[in-house]
């Protein structure tokens, strides 16, 4: 088994070690750091399911060489939440009822966090284009195209009163769907 | 009546656990000292099986154990809870190109795989049969020549195999006289139509973690229905219930193709002979491989009084139920059971078939037959309302059953206005006013279609709800959650009955060893029936308070109330629930324990428990140049009775549309020859956000008319299965052209545009 | 799970070179390469890091020829405004590649070299008229975009020879549309449509529908014949799409291009 020196960071905390050329990324933040949040699903590129960020890049962590790490920062789902307090993605998600099953969630995550990075007021059909790499069985997509909207208008209001916000807006759905 | 908690969007409880990736799936189990097992599939599609040469595997790095059907004598190496026909690992012959015939375990899963490619497996091809037309011709060659043991009594509906056939299941049903009816009616309308075969596509492959101690067996995976597989373990390794656990915590989408044993025994199997724990994880065409969808030919011939009026129809049914029974029986069963569609028919015929083919073997997927009946049925409407000149809405509203009257004989009478439901449909798809096609050329066609579906499955369900000390409570339930909000709504009913926030209220699912029995989670049952388990695990609970202040107090108990959040003393004094139990118990702890039970008595005394509606509309774009189809607008009504959580209920519909529009559009299994040539998500095309309806309705009608919790009903099913139908219809009148099968890919729809009479290189 | 490789990490052009043979193949993404690992397609002993050499990435103007690394990603040329500037074809097509994680980890070097017939990329390149740099240790040459592709997964590059460089030649007048019609994970057709503003010469190429990139040449906008190029592709039929649909749509796709370019060169008067 031939292996290559990686260091880098994965969801701030550094790594430092040999490992196997042939592990992909899936697999080494899965089974090596038992990070498994990260998915496995088609193995081919087109589900974004695996997606993490390398350097602020999205990439299907199933195909991409866990080596290849090597001088790169790694986020994954569980880099989201900062100090137990959700990413402002990762509340809007719960507050528009993004997920089901929740499978296809982790992937879906990562690639709004690094679509707002580059583009933080998208339109919902750059929404849906960025976002049609990654397949959800479960929602007919709908609710996690209004996440996204959401979440790009509480991350531009701020983090600290987009809380707010999100508190506020649920409390007045709650309070119109029992009316 | 619903109070703070029930009818609301309360946000999903296990939200948090699936935002921050904390959610444990099956194939996120671990074990100190796991190993992993690979999977060696037949190369053939039916032979019988002379030698397997596994010595290099075996010798292989890391490897601990190969594993083949000559290793399981002293089990009862099969599974199948209508027929138990299914091998654990093929014995004597392979009955489809893909099955399992060996596992490799070794200390990860690539040594397992890397030793898996060397093993040698030599076949004598036997003749195979590969449609139902191959299977069922004379002479043909029997995939199963000896008669296997029935599984689960319970299932007698579905077990009528055709020996010396390869029949798994026949079907020859109905009441009336079709023949006299039809010779007497106005119009005769004829409709063939293809199903295809289909695949559930969770985005969570099959996947189970097994280890035994002490005897005991214990397997981590995403079966939707525990019990049933736990029944299927127990029988293999001649265990008693009590000594095999299986646990599902998360279900990665389940969709019906997670119900029943799947990779279970081979995990166990795996576990037992290799002497550790077992990992068993499917790739995705693996899992094609394990479980997919039955395609159907149907057959409707209804006869028209001239006003529009059913006097009759006769159905025939061809299903391709794959090499094993599965669940394909009992679809085929229920797909018997929806002939009528949501009509009156005074005279029905139903003759049906599921045939054993050599391909992978066919199961449960969201809507259970309905779908496939539905298609030939409502195009029949359609083509009945155009040679007869009736409005589509019209030779409907004519047919549609009324409330309290008779869908099928001696079953529940229909449960749902559905006279209102249609007017929904059609008010929605009007009520937007014609909207220009996003391409100048376009054809538009709208259309709308109806179907009912004796839902719920069979009603036994337990469930326990433990009143704490600090006065918060566990509720556990032996269903599962795999996305459709299981345990959310549960949550919302045990916080409404005891007056808790739903934050105080905690649910346990689907842990055989330690969660109350239910039989099944699937045909959107669980609301209606786990939630009525519930409703009077709390309620017993609740009488148990009652007892227990009754005698702190020193009064008789109907002096004592107990309401939701609150026990009332004789003298009015108020009691929280945690005063009550520490009292009680006197050490400031304890906990009070209601049970629920639901059996088939009481209002689930005649079945189906409660009838599942579908009411769809869609209106489409065809681009005449290229045959794609755009849908503009989807229209769903969900009839629930009460939505307990309506952002679950719109969240179900708009998922089972969009699983619908999948089949209708874009979604077929495809073999050629012996071998299926798109086991992957590249080739086999599901629904992407890009296919998103431009403009989409998700409709609730809420009329207090079920007999679950607060008057509600289930959902999950309804908004798929008339969705084939009504986009072929809306395709047949942007085209002027009927299809008669679906996918109706860009070509398909090209070639109705252009070639009428010509059959297309697919046919 | 991928076969077991040794990985060798260059950071010169000359050392990938010495390391890159029949049995060490080079890579950057390997978006295409490690699925085809995957299914056991390919088994190389060692694979070639080339994210690491020096300059293989570089997108740059040379004497007016635009100038794009073969290890520059599909997103970098995307987001690229040299190329946005000298060859705005290709600007167009780069977003459209796979999806965005393809794109930024895919390099356009490696998407020519894998040969997936279904392909955006060398279409548009073959329209723009682009020259393909190999290098080896005996030196550089030079292979026409047109005939780079000899077939499915199979090109002119030799197993010792590297792709280092992607090159357009200064063409300020011309204008050019690309247009796909996809239906599925991959395109069925791709027609890119490219006019010299000065002899009003086009140049049309269907790419996707068959084996290899088609091209025809038209004197003028007007005369580009969408039938002609329906005729002159040879279609491989699919599982839902048979060669007698895809020939069509190919005309139909023909016909898109041709005016939206006449729409383009109207609206530049």
């Amino acid at each position: 088994m031939h292996a290559s020196r990686v260091r880098g960071t994965v969801n701030g905390v550094a790594v430092d070690r040999d490992v196997p050329n042939r592990l992909t990324l899936a697999e080494f933040l899965r089974d090596e750091l038992g990070l498994t949040g990260t998915k496995v699903s088609c193995e081919l590129e087109v589900c974004g399911v695996c997606t993490v960020l390398v350097d602020g890049r999205p990439v299907s962590a199933c195909t991409f060489l866990a080596v290849d790490i090597d001088g790169a920062d790694v986020l994954t789902v569980e880099g989201l939440e900062r100090d137990g307090e959700l990413h402002p993605v990762q509340e809007a998600f719960i507050d528009e009822f993004a997920f089901q099953c929740g499978y296809c969630t982790p992937g879906f995550l990562m690639m709004s966090v690094a679509l707002l990075a580059r583009n933080p007021a998208p339109s919902a059909d750059e929404i849906k284009e960025y976002l049609d790499g990654n397949i959800c069985r479960c929602t007919g997509y709908r609710p996690i195209v209004q996440a996204v909207l959401t979440a790009a208008e509480r991350l531009r209001a701020g983090a600290a009163s987009g809380t707010e916000e999100a508190r506020d807006a649920r409390e007045a759905r709650e309070a119109s769907d029992a009316g | 009546m619903p109070g703070d908690v029930t009818g609301r969007a309360l946000p999903r409880v296990d939200g948090r656990d699936k935002v921050t990736g904390r959610a444990r799936f099956a194939v996120d189990v671990a074990f100190p000292g796991m190993l992993h097992a690979a999977v060696v599939r037949s190369m053939a599609a039916h032979a019988r099986i002379v030698g397997v040469d596994a010595a290099a595997a075996a010798a292989g790095p890391g490897v601990v154990a190969v594993v083949t059907a000559g290793d399981l004598g002293g089990l009862f190496p099969r599974f199948g809870h209508i027929v138990a026909d299914h091998p654990v690992l093929a014995t004597g012959k392979v009955r489809y190109h893909g099955e399992p015939v060996a596992l490799v375990v070794a200390g990860t899963k690539a040594e397992a795989e890397d030793a898996a490619a060397t093993v040698e497996v030599a076949y004598e091809d036997l003749p195979a049969v590969l449609t139902p037309p191959e299977a069922l011709a004379r002479g043909a060659p029997l995939l199963h020549d000896e008669e296997s043991e029935r599984g689960d009594e319970t299932f007698g509906e579905a077990h009528s195999p055709r020996s010396g056939t390869n029949v798994a299941h026949g079907v020859d049903s109905g009441w009336g006289d079709v023949d006299a009816a039809l010779r007497g009616a106005a119009a005769v309308v004829e409709t063939e139509a293809h199903f295809p075969m289909l695949y559930a596509y969770a985005m969570e492959p099959y996947a189970a973690t097994a280890r035994w101690v002490g005897g005991a067996l214990e397997v981590h995976t995403g079966a939707q229905h525990p019990f049933m597989v736990r029944d299927d373990l127990a029988r293999i390794f001649r265990l008693p219930a009590s000594r095999v656990r299986v646990v599902s915590e998360y279900i990665g989408g389940g969709y019906g193709s997670k119900s029943y044993t799947k990779v279970e025994p081979l995990a166990a199997v795996a576990a037992l002979l290799a002497g550790g724990p077992v990992k068993v994880v499917l790739d995705v065409e693996g899992s094609i491989l394990t479980t997919r969808a039955d395609p159907a030919r149907v057959r409707v011939r209804t006869g028209f009084a001239d006003d529009g009026g059913i006097l009759a129809r006769d159905v025939d049914i061809e299903m391709d139920g794959g090499a094993y029974a599965d669940n394909g029986p009992l679809v085929l069963a229920k797909a018997a059971a929806r002939c009528q569609g949501p009509y009156r028919v005074p005279a029905l015929r139903v003759r049906g078939r599921t045939v054993y083919t050599n391909t992978a073997p066919s199961s449960s997927y969201r809507g259970f037959g309905a779908p496939q009946v539905t298609l030939a049925g409502e195009l029949n409407m359609d083509m009945a309302a155009e040679r007869l000149g009736i409005d589509p809405a019209e030779i409907r509203r004519l047919n549609l059953v009324k409330p309290g009257e008779e869908l099928l004989p001696g079953k529940r009478p229909i449960d749902a206005d559905l006279h209102a439901d249609l007017e929904m449909v059609v008010q929605a798809l009007e009520s937007r006013g014609e909207s220009r096609p996003a391409r100048q050329g376009a054809l538009r066609g709208t259309a709308f279609a109806c179907s009912a579906s004796d839902a719920g499955a069979y009603p036994v369900s337990t469930a326990s709800v433990r009143v704490l000390a600090d006065g918060s409570a566990v509720v556990s339930s032996g269903s599962t959650e795999m996305g459709q909000g299981s345990r959310t709504v549960l949550t919302q009913i045990a916080a409404q009955e005891l007056g808790m926030e739903p934050a105080d209220v905690r649910v346990v699912q689907g842990d055989t060893g330690t969660t109350p029995y239910e039989r099944t989670t699937g045909a959107s049952r669980t609301t209606t029936l786990t939630g009525t388990a519930v409703l009077r695990a709390c309620a017993d609970a609740r009488d148990k308070l009652a007892a227990m202040l009754a005698e702190s107090l020193g009064c008789s108990p109907a002096e004592v109330t107990v309401e939701p959040g609150r026990a009332v003393g004789p003298d009015g004094r108020v009691y929280a629930y945690a005063d009550v139990v520490r009292r009680f118990f006197g050490a400031g702890a304890g906990e009070v324990v209601g049970l629920g039970i639901v059996r088939k008595e009481g209002q689930f005394a005649v079945l189906p428990p409660f009838w599942e509606i579908g009411m769809v509309g869609v209106s489409l774009d065809v681009d005449p140049d290229t045959g794609v189809a755009t849908v503009d607008h989807l229209v769903t009504v969900g009839d629930v009775g009460f939505a307990i959580n309506p952002a679950a209920v719109e969240g179900q519909d708009l998922g089972a549309a969009t699983q619908g529009l999948g089949g209708a559009l874009y979604e077929e299994l495809l073999y050629d020859g012996p071998q299926l040539v798109n086991a992957n998500v590249v080739d086999y095309r599901v629904p992407r956000m890009a296919d998103m309806p431009r403009r989409i309705d998700t409709l609730i009608a809420q009329r207090g008319d079920g007999v679950g919790p607060y008057g509600a009903k289930g959902a999950g099913e309804g908004a798929l299965n008339p969705i084939g139908a009504a986009v072929a219809a809306a395709v047949a009148r942007a085209t002027g052209r009927w299809p008669d099968r679906l996918p109706l890919t860009p070509e398909r729809i090209w070639r109705l545009v252009h070639q009428p009479d010509k059959e297309g290189d697919d046919g | 799970m991928l076969p077991d490789f040794r990985l060798v990490r260059p950071t010169t052009l000359e050392e990938a070179l010495a390391q890159i043979g029949e049995d060490a193949l080079p890579y950057a993404g390997g978006t295409e390469l490690f699925i085809a690992m995957r299914g056991r397609l390919l088994q190389p002993g060692t694979l070639v890091d080339l994210k690491r050499v020096r300059g293989l990435a570089d997108i740059r103007v040379d004497d007016g020829w635009l100038v794009v690394g073969a290890a520059a990603t599909h997103d970098a040329v995307a987001g690229s405004e040299a190329v946005r500037e000298h060859a705005p074809l290709l600007a167009d097509v780069a977003p459209g590649v796979g999806n965005p994680r393809v794109r930024a980890a895919g390099t356009v070097g490696g998407n020519l070299c894998f040969a997936e017939p279904k392909s955006d990329v060398v279409t548009a390149l073959v329209a723009l008229g682009a020259e393909l740099t190999l290098a080896s240790a005996e030196g550089t040459r030079t292979v026409p975009a047109a005939e780079f592709h000899r077939g499915p997964y199979w090109t002119v590059r030799e197993d010792r020879e590297l792709l280092t460089e992607i090159r357009i030649p200064p063409a300020p007048d011309r204008r050019g549309v690309y247009v796909k019609f996809q239906t599925r994970e991959r395109p069925t057709v791709g027609v890119a449509l490219v006019t010299d503003g000065g002899s009003g010469a086009c140049r049309l190429v269907v790419g996707a529908v068959g084996e290899v990139p088609v091209s025809l040449e038209f004197p003028s906008l007007g005369a580009v014949d969408p039938a002609a190029a329906a005729e002159a592709v040879d279609p491989v039929a699919d599982l839902t799409e048979s060669v007698e649909y895809k020939r069509h749509v190919t005309a139909v796709m023909a016909a898109r291009a041709k005016e939206r370019l006449e729409e383009a060169v109207a609206g530049a008067r």
